[in-house]
């Protein structure tokens, strides 16, 4: 198993303990920009560029999603798990980049590394 | 023709100017109010958002429609402080590459039209373009702009036309038609025409989507020719409608072929990418939808040709809209006979078959409806 010293692809976040449930570091790595989420207590990833036009997706509003129970019945649900772009408000799934309503449409997601209390992304 | 090679690769890589010609401010009540002037700025004093402790009148009529992704400031780069100086307009020509934008009123100013208080609405027009003069025009910085009139007076639009239009940096004319009544080609309109002509000025009209949702059915009474209504009729019915039922989840709740009849097929793929493109923005308002809009409306509803546009100027339109709509699910061949405005089998025929092979030709003129109807 290689270390994270062996490992070219993995960049260093901020340690785990500096990134709380609920908080985010956007940074710069391999020539990208990339969202860092703690959610819940799981970390995830996302490239910050919008695949609509653009827009600096990682750094907008994470919300969650209104659905509808066959009835019409709604609900607001997954508070704290969708992402939003903050030119036009495109949403996505920050565990899995997908946009919410465009199923050829996502942000690019990166596999998240924790190690000795310090966060990776690997690009 | 150009090769992919010879052809321009980016925008940058054109000879032209980039000009945006729909590039808005985001003013607000608050950088008019010092402009307006006597008498009518009486009526506001100490009543008004002007002043922030009594906001309890605002001139600015609105339906209260609320749009999920301005509301929760999701669609953050839509704030109130976005564009409300010369620099935020330079900020934002920046970010899209612009080299000049046609500044435009585009907050509180697009409710204009539906200001009840005529002389107000003017008043707020010649205030709005005091403050753009003022603090955003910027000839130097390529920053240009439009007069702003209120429809309610057209002839003090015009007066305002006549006195702004050698201002440096002024460009054309705004009229905000969101919810004027009667329609721009009634006659009382004609000074603003005259005055733009006069000004050799182009005459930009923009609508408001929270007014329109109120004045629209009222606007349409205004009408006074039929043919003024015929244009329109059938389409906007049908698009009222299906966006409505989309939207509500109806295609999703109920197993029926929903089948809309007489409207042609240009407003068709127009509606899918138009709905589509909302819904990429703010599903939040239709949470019952398991696909986009344009899935429903190629898979569950059924939309009859006659009378179908374009058959005597543009074949190539004709067709180009079938394919876009997927006509060999959705389009059922349709005469409207013995109407007055039928269609002739052999007619629509020899322009469908100018793109399409048999399979998709059959369907159209038979199988998809005897499916429909009579499987």
């Amino acid at each position: 198993m290689s270390t994270i010293q062996d490992d070219d692809r993995l960049h260093y976040v901020t340690r785990a303990a500096d990134l709380k449930p609920g908080d985010r570091a956007v940074i710069e790595c391999a020539g990208r920009e990339v969202g860092v989420f703690n959610v819940d207590g799981t970390f995830y990833a996302v490239g910050n560029y919008c695949p609509h036009m653009g827009g600096p997706c990682a750094e907008g509003l994470v919300t969650g999603m209104f659905d509808a129970d066959e009835a019409g019945n709604v609900s607001f649900e997954r508070d704290g798990e969708i992402l939003c772009c903050p030119w036009h408000g495109w949403q996505f799934d920050i565990e899995t980049g997908d946009h919410l309503g465009h199923s050829k449409k996502r942000l690019l997601a990166f596999d998240v590394v924790l190690e000795d209390g310090d966060v990776y992304v690997r690009v | 023709m150009a090769t992919e090679t010879q052809r321009p690769q980016q925008v940058d890589d054109l000879d032209c100017p980039v000009v945006d010609a729909d590039f808005h401010l985001t003013e607000q009540v608050s950088d008019l109010i010092p402009y307006v002037e006597r008498p009518w700025r009486e009526l506001f004093i100490g009543h008004n958002p002007f002043d922030e402790d009594a906001n309890y009148y605002d001139p600015f009529p609105s339906s209260g429609v609320m749009e999920p992704h301005i509301t929760t400031g999701r669609a953050e780069i839509f704030s109130p402080d976005a564009v409300r100086s010369a620099d935020d307009v330079i900020e934002g020509m920046e970010l899209l590459g612009i080299d000049y934008p046609l500044v435009t009123p585009g907050a509180v100013m697009l409710s204009l039209g539906l200001v009840h208080h005529d002389e107000v609405a003017a008043a707020l027009a010649h205030a709005c373009n005091t403050f753009v003069l003022d603090q955003i025009v910027d000839e130097a910085r390529d920053v240009l702009a439009t007069i702003t009139v209120a429809g309610q007076k057209p002839r003090l639009a015009a007066d305002e036309i006549d006195d702004r239009r050698h201002e440096s940096g002024m460009v054309g004319v705004y009229l905000p038609t969101g919810g004027l009544n009667p329609p721009l080609g009634d006659e009382r309109y004609d000074p603003i025409y005259e005055a733009c002509e006069r000004a050799g000025f182009p005459l930009l009209m923009h609508g408001v989507g929270s007014g329109t949702m109120k004045s629209f059915p009222v606007q349409y009474e205004g009408f006074s020719r039929g043919m003024e209504n015929h244009v329109i009729a059938h389409p906007f019915q049908h698009i009222v409608n299906v966006v409505s039922m989309v939207t509500h989840g109806v295609p999703e709740r109920f197993d029926v072929p929903f089948v809309f009849q007489e409207a042609g097929i240009g407003w068709v793929p127009y509606l899918m990418e138009r709905m589509d493109n909302e819904y990429y923005s703010r599903r939040d308002d239709a949470p019952m939808l398991q696909a986009p809009p344009s899935t429903y409306m190629r898979e569950h509803f059924y939309y009859t040709s006659q009378p179908l546009e374009g058959t005597q100027n543009s074949p190539e339109y004709v067709c180009a809209m079938a394919r876009l709509m997927g006509a060999e699910d959705c389009l059922m061949w349709s005469s409207d006979y013995p109407h007055h405005d039928f269609d002739h089998t052999a007619d629509i025929y020899r322009v469908f078959a100018r793109e399409f092979d048999r399979p998709v030709l059959e369907n159209v003129f038979g199988n998809t409806a005897y499916e429909v109807f009579f499987d």
